[in-house]
């Protein structure tokens, strides 16, 4: 695996921490909301 | 077990192994591997299809299977066929595009049918307002959520088009396949970022009085994300499978 795979991999896992990380975030605001609401 | 239909399928295994391994010239290896794939994707596609209706999704999974288990033997045999990773991506993607358009159609298009206003309404009462919230109350008939036509029409005129045609060429190995794959899987990033950010500023009008708020929704729609699963996929795949 040369230097440019490598990186293209780091950048592949940082991109799905970010992306998922995200949708959970949300996730968890509308979880909040939920709770404090007469939903 | 020695039950009659699992020895015939192992027999049948056997003979498709022998056929390919005995010394055969490159020609007959070429239209054996054709073959082979063609039979597997008859029934991929029927059951892709089929699952693309939703109520006869039941029906389709076990044929997209038996396509799966079709080419997995082919490919056990030694014949060329396609990598059954590109297989499962690229009707995965067919299939979430079809869902797609065939939901959000039926509600910019036939949202006083009442097949739409039975199934649509049961199930935004259940899990999204915007289903069931003034529903059919605006000039062109169907959600009445902020935003939710903005993204119907967007979508289904842009990105769900591309992606089936992407999908067939990925599928059938070509380059420009591949490539538009890669685009069309990013605008996943896009239609996901932008309507769950849609959702959660109008949640208030989503979630007020469904049966089964936020986890209901979630539970349905996160099924909707694995286009963009594909793409750590797409960047590392060695290119070079693809043609020209």
């Amino acid at each position: 695996m040369n230097e440019q795979d490598r990186k293209r991999k780091r950048a592949l896992i940082v991109f799905q921490i970010v992306i998922y990380g995200f949708l959970l975030t949300m996730f968890l605001i509308q979880m909040n909301m939920y709770m404090n609401r007469d939903w | 077990m020695n039950l009659p239909t699992f020895t015939r399928r192992r027999a049948s295994a056997d003979t498709a192994k022998t056929t390919a391994t005995s010394s055969v010239t490159y020609d007959q290896h070429h239209e054996q591997s054709r073959a082979a794939q063609r039979h597997a994707d008859i029934w991929l596609t029927i059951g892709t299809a089929l699952m693309g209706t939703f109520v006869l999704g039941f029906i389709g999974l076990p044929i997209f299977l038996r396509g799966v288990w079709l080419q997995r033997q082919a490919q056990k045999a030694g014949l060329s066929v396609r990598p059954i990773m590109v297989t499962l991506i690229g009707y995965l993607v067919v299939l979430d595009a079809f869902l797609n358009s065939i939901g959000w159609i039926l509600d910019l298009g036939a949202s006083h049918t009442l097949i739409t206003r039975v199934f649509f309404t049961a199930w935004g009462n259940f899990v999204d307002n915007g289903y069931f919230w003034h529903y059919n109350e605006l000039w062109i008939g169907g959600s009445s959520a902020p935003g939710e036509k903005g993204w119907e029409v967007t979508l289904i005129f842009t990105v769900f088009p591309m992606r089936v045609a992407a999908a067939i060429a990925f599928l059938q190995m070509k380059r420009w396949g591949h490539q538009w794959l890669t685009v069309t899987c990013w605008f996943g990033v896009v239609i996901w970022v932008g309507y769950v950010v849609n959702m959660t500023m109008y949640a208030d009008i989503r979630f007020d009085g469904t049966v089964l708020p936020v986890v209901g929704w979630w539970l349905y729609d996160i099924f909707y994300i694995t286009p963009f699963l594909a793409i750590p996929y797409l960047h590392t795949v060695n290119r070079e499978i693809f043609s020209d």
